[in-house]
């Protein structure tokens, strides 16, 4: 049996020949041994990761500034949470930028899936590499080109409006009320769309070309071979693409506080940047916390949702 | 045959696409090349002014900035594969009661989002007096890490085949051995993807360094840009060219091994 | 992998563990180790001998300011070679953003820029975290130096509930003024003389507008700059005591006035007349300022800050002038005070550098640097500048100010959240997103909020 193990484990094993023999449980019992192998990730994961996270809902139920003693509310901050309308916008917008960030970037993505037929696809490659570098510039330096593209003056946008004749369309982008929110929406349709595309493309390439044909067979145009063959078979890759892109969406502090930092007034205020702001500057620690559980309870909420539905045909 | 249209038509997408993506960034460069002063919409420069980067490294001291990233990504990192590495073994290749519950505890780590355990961190390390230290950096970010790397070394064990643990065993090999001579070998790909990735996200990460930074020379290059910005924000060819500095350490790694950064992002969807 | 399921299971995990951390209870909110501010051991102007490091946050970032911190740091090294000074620059905003976390840590940076009022200064006093200064203004002699106003602004009650009395916590270099920057050239050629007159100023810009010029350069994406250019038009239609009254929080003063509902009123006017640089609330500060040094745009309302830059590039071609009274003959009333003042933390434990550091960057000599490098000196006696440049036009208008007592405090330091409330509203006022009722209806909001909290 050792002559079908690959190399490595051949020499892996050749080292290790001198280890004692132990009694070993037959394979399927419990090993308590397992947890020390856990030990050391639960430890650091539950320091930093769950107690904190405790700690945020325990200290959403207090009102704190941060410096002096703070003071046992209750379920005053969700309750404030509901009723206060800036807060409440700052939630819409976070609906609202799912849209550019999520299902925009997933419909491109299915769109060139569609689009593309799975012929032999040279140099893929090197356009995977191109689509996806935006997810790996870091957000400051995505923030930094966009309030550049953005600017009014002489931002790229612009300028290029100008140049086709459209001078009408230019406006003050990041300073406008109604554009605002969709500019920056926009700027992250931008960074996920090429992942989109990346996961969609691959899945495609996985789906057994038998099931075209029988699709061609029963006499199926192209939309209902979209329909009935690569839309079930990219399900997974859906609910992947949707799951980060979401989470994306409503984690976006980054872009926010380097381009409008909520404005113009509160156009583009989000959950992020309020859990920031009302904690470190405002001085409503438990306020912020409030939002912080809440945004963390939505992203739960979420995810399930669109796994659930991924899984709701299989 | 339509193959010539379809192949003409894919390939005229794809282009389309990676053009869109690409244009930002390109245009980006070439502002930082531009003369400082007359920046306007994106155009090839005249001549290549390559002084906005020493200008920009010299005033923005992204040298201290980069040294710190690095030190924060590279702990983070190694760190973080390791105790993967161990939690990932336990998880694939063991069975103990209450492993699935604590498989689930995990797996809560990847929803999790910063923004809603960034409030009690930074207390709860004031209190510790990490703030300020490269420790408020590491620590959570290992943490969160974990969430992810225990998953994807979970996954990849267990879809490894029984029959190399089993032939371990029989000769006699311990746990740790098995872990270390047989399955990171052959791990070794998977693993690499892992730590890239890991990378990538340490790298960029800005609130974490926002909130717990407050010394100059601990600041990330994220972090440091951002600041920057603030400073030069009418200088757009400084600018342009501090965000190329800032980003290129985590491009450049990027396009060496674009393979395994890939490779990550679609593993999800395939395991699944 | 069903991770739907999951997410579930997942989530009950997290209840049981999160339950137990809770049960565990050590991590309710509160200080246990902040004991507020430390009393002053001492206050001797002498500094220590040994080797001392001060860490300095500052905002001094724009180029003359930059030139006369640099400057300045330097020649105090140079006098004491035992201490090194560690400068930590950001910009205005960035700083307001991160001062609260710095100075709340175990090791706070010795000196700090804190804006002054409610936001930044009065929360910092608050919560302990900056130390009061009265024994070594004592020691140095800092009230002479200073006008009682100035001193003022710089000034809370020990638990930061009363703004413009109490403890002195700061000291300011400059002083600044909000008034008009206008272009010399463009003026001319309008045929337009500095107008006298509130009316004449509107004249001014309406003619300007008709001549294609952009009436005034404006670029409001910070939020910030919005506030300058609300007050002085505010200015024209509310009286200075009331302004002060309503900063500080004394007496029992409303926003909900009509007088600036007709602020308001008129700054919408200016905007749908197109007296701003079109699309603004897109437009950053700096762009806005490096436009109108390329001769774009006749007047610019902006601060003192901006004197240098606008000098390097422009010279004898650009001048400033106060916003002008409503009566014709009537002394001008602006916007202004001093830049931030600089305030040791009360984790510091160089005070005594710090104060020796703090005083000799607002002395005499200092005084002199900083009106070579462009900018206003906020003690007595500053030096003489030659007129007809546009610094000339700002002493000389300080001197005026300070005879007629004419300075109005900015009005985001009103309560601990007036700087949001109040950026985000001219933002929208200005986009003609609120009507001027709506507008000073939701100011007021915040300021009653807080007004029946104290």
């Amino acid at each position: 049996m050792k002559d079908s193990l690959p190399v490595q484990a051949r020499i892996g094993l050749r080292a290790g020949r001198r280890a004692r023999a132990r009694d070993k449980a037959p394979p399927g019992e419990p090993r308590a041994i397992g947890y020390l192998y856990l030990l050391p990730a639960l430890l650091v994961y539950g320091a930093f990761v769950l107690l904190p996270l405790g700690h945020s809902v325990l200290l959403s139920f207090y009102e704190w500034d941060g410096i002096t003693e703070g003071t046992w509310i209750g379920l005053s901050n969700y309750q404030d949470l509901i009723t206060d309308s800036q807060t409440r916008a700052a939630f819409l917008h976070a609906l609202i930028l799912i849209l550019f960030y999520s299902i925009l970037p997933v419909a491109i993505g299915l769109l060139l899936a569609a689009l593309i037929s799975r012929t032999d696809l040279r140099g893929l490659t090197w356009f995977r590499t191109i689509l996806f570098l935006p997810q790996v510039v870091p957000l400051v330096v995505v923030a930094v080109i966009w309030s550049y593209i953005y600017a009014p003056g002489t931002g790229p946008l612009n300028e290029g409006l100008r140049a086709v004749g459209l001078d009408g369309l230019t406006r003050s982008w990041l300073g406008d009320f109604s554009w605002a929110l969709p500019s920056v929406g926009l700027v992250g349709t931008w960074v996920q769309y090429g992942l989109c595309m990346v996961l969609f493309i691959a899945g495609v390439q996985k789906i057994p070309t038998s099931l075209y044909d029988a699709a061609r067979v029963d006499g199926a145009g192209p939309g209902h071979e979209f329909l009935a063959v690569t839309l079930p078979n990219l399900r997974n890759e859906i609910a992947v693409a949707l799951t980060l892109t979401i989470i994306a969406s409503l984690r976006n502090f980054d872009l926010v506080y380097l381009t409008t930092k909520g404005g113009p007034g509160n156009a583009t205020s989000v959950p992020a940047f309020e859990v920031y702001n009302q904690a470190f500057e405002v001085g409503q620690v438990g306020f912020a916390s409030a939002i912080g559980v809440v945004l963390a309870l939505i992203i739960f909420a979420i995810t399930g949702v669109v796994n659930r539905i991924a899984e709701a045909r299989e | 045959m339509t193959g010539r249209i379809d192949r003409a038509v894919n390939y005229a997408l794809l282009v389309g696409f990676s053009f869109v993506a690409l244009y930002p960034i390109g245009g980006i460069v070439l502002a930082a090349l531009q003369r400082p002063g007359e920046l306007s919409g994106f155009s090839i420069p005249r001549d290549l002014h390559f002084s906005n980067f020493a200008e920009a490294w010299t005033q923005g001291h992204f040298a201290t900035y980069l040294k710190s990233s690095l030190i924060v990504s590279v702990s983070v990192v190694v760190v973080a594969t390791l105790l993967s590495l161990l939690a990932g073994f336990a998880f694939g290749t063991m069975k103990f009661p209450g492993h699935r519950l604590l498989f689930y505890v995990f797996l809560l780590g990847l929803m999790v989002p910063l923004e809603g355990i960034v409030i009690p961190l930074y207390y709860d390390l004031r209190a510790l007096s990490l703030t300020d230290t490269y420790w408020a950096l590491i620590l959570p970010q290992i943490g969160l890490s974990l969430a992810f790397g225990t998953f994807w070394m979970r996954a990849f064990f267990m879809s490894t085949p029984r029959s190399l643990i089993e032939a371990a065993e029989i000769d006699g090999a311990r746990n740790w051995s098995i872990l270390w001579r047989v399955l990171v070998p052959f791990a070794r790909p998977a693993i690499l993807t892992m730590m890239v990735l890991i990378f990538m996200w340490t790298w960029n990460e800005f609130l974490l360094a926002l909130v717990m930074v407050s010394s100059e020379n601990l600041r990330t290059a994220p972090l440091g840009l951002a600041f920057f910005q603030g400073q030069h924000s009418s200088e757009a060819t400084l600018l342009a060219a501090g965000a190329i500095i800032v980003s290129l350490p985590v491009v450049v790694t990027y396009v060496l091994l674009q393979r395994h950064f890939i490779r990550g992002m679609l593993s999800g969807a395939v395991k699944g | 992998m069903s991770t739907g399921r999951l997410s579930r299971r997942s989530l009950s995990a997290l209840a049981a563990v999160a339950l137990t951390l809770v049960a565990c209870g050590s991590v309710t909110p509160g200080s246990s180790d902040d004991g507020g501010a430390e009393q002053p051991q001492s206050s001797s102007t002498a500094l220590p001998k040994e080797d001392v490091t001060l860490t300095v946050w500052d905002q001094e970032v724009r180029g003359g300011q930059n030139a006369q911190i640099e400057q300045l740091n330097k020649e105090f090294m140079d006098e004491y070679p035992n201490v090194t000074i560690k400068r930590v620059a950001k910009s205005f905003t960035d700083i307001n953003k991160t001062l609260k976390l710095a100075a709340s840590d175990d090791n706070p940076p010795d000196v700090v820029q804190a804006n002054q009022g409610r936001v930044v200064m009065g929360q910092l006093v608050t919560g302990g975290l900056l130390r009061p200064l009265d024994d070594y203004a004592e020691a140095y002699g800092w009230a002479e130096r200073y006008s009682p106003t100035l001193l003022e602004l710089n000034s809370f009650s020990a638990d930061g509930d009363q703004f413009g009395t109490g403890n002195l916590y700061g000291l300011s270099q400059v002083g600044e003024i909000v008034g008009v920057y206008y272009n010399k050239e463009k003026l001319a050629e309008l045929d337009l003389a500095i107008p006298e007159t509130f009316d004449e100023f509107v004249d001014a810009l309406e003619a300007a507008k008709q001549a294609g010029e952009i009436p005034i350069q404006f670029g409001n994406l910070d939020k910030w700059p919005g506030i300058h250019e609300f007050q002085a038009v505010q200015n024209e239609f509310a009286p200075k005591d009331y302004l002060r009254q309503f900063v500080f929080g004394l007496g029992d003063v409303s926003f909900a006035t009509d007088q600036n509902t007709e602020a308001a009123s008129v700054m919408q006017q200016w905007v749908d007349s197109g007296y701003f640089t079109p699309g603004f609330n897109g437009v950053k500060y700096d762009d806005a300022s490096a436009a109108f040094t390329k001769d774009e745009g006749v007047f610019l309302i902006t601060g003192t800050w901006q004197a240098p830059l606008f000098e390097d590039a422009m010279g004898k071609d650009v001048g400033f002038f106060l916003m002008p009274p409503a009566q014709s003959g009537d002394d001008p009333v602006a916007l202004g005070g001093e830049g931030l003042p600089f305030a040791i933390t009360t984790g510091s434990d160089q005070p005594e550098a710090a104060a020796a550091y703090i005083d000799f960057i607002t002395n005499e000599h200092a005084a002199q640097v900083i009106t070579e490098t462009g900018g206003l000196p906020a003690p007595k006696g500053a030096p003489s500048v030659p007129s007809g440049t546009v610094l000339g036009d700002i002493f000389t208008a300080w001197d005026q100010l300070n005879a007629t007592d004419a300075i109005v405090p900015y009005i985001d330091y009103a309560t601990p959240t007036f700087y949001d409330t109040i950026t985000a509203s001219v933002q929208e006022l200005m986009a003609d997103e609120v009507d001027p009722e709506g507008f000073v209806d939701t100011v007021n909001q915040d300021y009653m909020d807080f007004m029946e909290s104290r």
